[in-house]
């Protein structure tokens, strides 16, 4: 047997059956592409090819599988969204529409807590979000800023808070790098490298998470 | 005193029945049906994550899989707005 000892008998037994999941579930949703003739279905059925593809990855058990599945997630989410996007616009392009409504529902209710629970609930999610700090902690800010651009736009309001968000997103990165680069050429600095590294990956996935917010501010600067 | 396998193969059933609710299931023709069945395949796969250990990649996909609803739902309520037919 190929396998190294190392790797407990649980996994080994699994492996087989989670391999058999994958095609199975791969098929179907590939199955069920080929037989669609309506677009937003196939972008549908997509999330089930995406499935599919995590157990492939998962099925593996180790620490490197794990961080495998974090970039397949990004980049299922971003394929999803750029087509979504592409889909809409060429049906706004076929119908003709000018003066498009772009923002679903502007809703006419005037309740303060409307005003205030989105802002108090997105501060409290982005300072849980910095204090875990790292991978976790970028996807619970990116929430709450993805929170707090929802529900105010939902309303109508403008969201202007995001301009900067690609130009911090390039220094995170930095960040990132600079921390890792320093685990090799000064390991006695090692708890700086980590921290830069951490913090610099919470701000990289919280402005990822917080595009969505740039998607809604290019629909208000159309109209 | 459970067995850690149960929850994989839970998992993979969800997977698998999801998957084919998700293709031919009652009521799919509805793109809404459609997306709300997707749910039952992310549940199977949060189940075999959990089996092996993957806590990030779980929390990850929760929050993926929240944000891709999200997103799918505004392409049908906008598709719907624009009247295309679904």
């Amino acid at each position: 047997m190929i396998v190294p000892v190392q790797v407990p008998e649980l996994v080994v037994s699994l492996y087989p059956v989670a391999i058999w999941v994958g095609i199975i579930t791969g098929l179907i949703g590939l199955l069920g592409i080929s037989f669609q003739k309506n677009d937003l279905s196939v972008l549908i059925l997509t999330d089930i090819v995406g499935v599919a593809m995590l157990i492939f990855v998962a099925g593996v058990a180790t620490d490197l599988a794990e961080a495998l599945i974090l970039p397949g997630l990004v980049v299922e989410l971003a394929e999803i969204m750029a087509i979504s996007e592409i889909l809409l616009s060429r049906e706004i392009r076929k119908n003709n529409i000018s003066g498009e409504d772009l923002v679903p529902t502007a809703l006419p209710l005037n309740m303060e807590i409307l005003k205030t629970a989105p802002t108090f609930i997105a501060v409290v999610l982005i300072a849980y979000g910095v204090f875990l700090s790292g991978f976790t902690g970028g996807v619970i800010a990116g929430g709450g800023i993805l929170f707090y651009i929802l529900s105010k736009s939902a309303r109508g309001l403008p969201v202007e808070l995001f301009e900067g968000l690609a130009g911090a997103s390039g220094i995170a990165w930095v960040f990132w790098i600079v921390g890792f680069l320093l685990f090799f050429v000064g390991p006695p600095f090692w708890l700086l490298g980590l921290m830069l590294a951490a913090f610099g990956i919470l701000i990289k996935v919280a402005s990822k998470v917080g595009l969505i917010g740039i998607l809604t501010r290019e629909e208000f600067k159309k109209e | 005193m459970l067995d850690v396998q149960i929850w994989f193969y839970t998992g993979c059933v969800l997977v698998i029945l999801g998957s084919i609710a998700t293709v031919v299931g009652p009521g799919v023709k509805d793109p809404l049906v459609r997306t709300l069945n997707t749910e039952i395949p992310a549940v199977g796969v949060s189940l075999i994550f959990l089996t092996y250990n993957h806590t990030l990649a779980l929390l990850t996909f929760i929050a993926a899989t929240a944000v891709i609803t999200l997103i799918l739902l505004r392409a049908i309520v906008r598709l719907e707005e624009l009247g295309v037919d679904l």
